[in-house]
């Protein structure tokens, strides 16, 4: 049921911001079906991986892959659909906890969070980067194959 | 390079060079990373006949050196402020480069369009409260408030969103601003708490804040900083950290005043 209930939120919220975003109608529902499929890896990797870091890793990959070929298909830049897609994964719980810490003074606490916020923050853009530099040899590659 | 550069030519330079930093300035308020722009921008001042050019982008100011050998050298820069993401923008932007740098078409065509993009309304206001009612509740279930939560969250979102209106109104320092929008949010959840309108001040909190940290500009700070603009990056990360630690120590303080005064 929970599982269930942060799919459908999942999706309702990117759709949310791809809706404040301002992105064109035919490109909403896949932007939003985008932060299901996030949050829909992270889920699915939590048995294999228990850390949360490299979980977000994971599911910033697909995502990333998705946006691309989104991109590709409806021949719209990337972002249009990594931007929306990627909100469900956004650290704003963890940023909130640490400023929680932050403001009651608990300050072994409120680093040790700050460090997992800025780390969960790190792995999505660390996912985006690395899926965006294999895609790009995959390119090279296929552009190599073809003149040969 | 030529010693006299014909004074046409270096017109037309001019001409060419601020059309492309409007666009570049556009492309980077609605959001799109420095290397998008500065690609742009290279492609459309070549396409016009530039045979040189240098761009030099971060998130405050574009700067472009242009030569080729019938001007010689013209430089321009923009000063640019203000981050609105809107991704339909960009993406009309990115179709009017691309047009450009393909059709070359003349001056006049390039800023009638520009002016259109730029023109072009966003949503209306009441749509952009039911936007923030959807992101508010939505977020509030996805970290596990109850039904109840999710109500006051999106009713929370929606005098946000006012607050929010009247501060832009006032002009405030961003801030300042952002203190005092996400105090208000904060006081809103803890009152609805103490009337019963709702189960925990946390979860409401937490789906108010997804709609105004700055999420999305801290990936992406991170995005320009393993990309190499280490200064975009480091800017906009700056930012994003001080803006978050704002907002949040807004929520916070709201609630944990109102806690120990009752």
């Amino acid at each position: 049921m929970t599982i269930l209930t942060q799919l459908v939120t999942a999706f309702a919220g990117s759709l949310g911001f791809a809706l404040l975003f301002n992105i064109r109608r035919d490109r909403l529902f896949p932007a939003a079906m985008g932060g299901l499929l996030a949050w829909g890896v992270y889920l699915l990797v939590g048995p294999l991986v228990a850390w949360d870091v490299p979980r977000f890793f994971i599911a910033s990959l697909a995502l990333t892959l998705y946006a691309e070929i989104m991109a590709r298909v409806k021949k719209s830049p990337a972002t249009v659909f990594l931007v929306s897609a990627s909100i469900p994964l956004i650290p704003g719980g963890s940023l909130y906890t640490t400023m929680q810490y932050a403001v009651s003074a608990q300050w072994e606490a409120f680093t040790t969070q700050g460090m997992n916020t800025l780390l969960l923050a790190g792995a999505i853009a660390g996912g985006m980067l690395c899926m965006m530099a294999v895609l790009h040899v995959c390119h090279r590659l296929y552009l190599l194959l073809r003149q040969a | 390079m030529c010693p006299h550069p014909d004074r046409q030519a270096v017109d037309y330079a001019n001409e060419y060079l601020s059309n492309a930093l409007s666009i570049g300035e556009q492309m980077l308020r609605s959001g799109a990373e420095v290397s998008r722009v500065e690609d742009s921008i290279r492609r459309i001042c070549t396409a016009y006949g530039a045979e040189r050019v240098d761009v030099f982008t971060i998130t405050s100011s574009i700067v472009v050196t242009i030569s080729g050998k019938a001007f010689g050298t013209v430089t321009q820069t923009r000063r640019i402020s203000g981050l609105q993401f809107d991704l339909r923008r960009l993406e009309r932007l990115n179709e009017l480069s691309r047009l450009i740098a393909q059709h070359l078409p003349p001056m006049e065509k390039v800023e009638e369009a520009l002016e259109r993009i730029r023109t072009t309304p966003g949503h209306s206001f009441p749509t952009q409260l039911g936007i923030w009612a959807l992101i508010s509740a939505s977020f509030t279930l996805f970290f596990g408030g109850s039904w109840l939560d999710a109500v006051a969250s999106a009713l929370i979102g929606v005098l946000l969103k006012y607050a929010d209106r009247g501060l832009k109104w006032l002009e405030l320092n961003g801030f300042l601003a952002a203190l005092l929008c996400s105090g208000f949010g904060g006081l809103l959840s803890f009152l609805a708490v103490q009337w019963g309108f709702g189960d925990s001040v946390e979860k409401i909190n937490i789906g108010n804040i997804m709609l105004l940290i700055p999420g999305i500009m801290l990936t992406n700070s991170l995005r320009d900083l393993f990309n190499g603009d280490t200064i975009s990056g480091l800017l906009r990360f700056l930012e994003a950290v001080l803006l978050s630690m704002t907002i949040a120590a807004g929520f916070v303080a709201a609630s944990v005043i109102g806690g120990v005064s009752v």
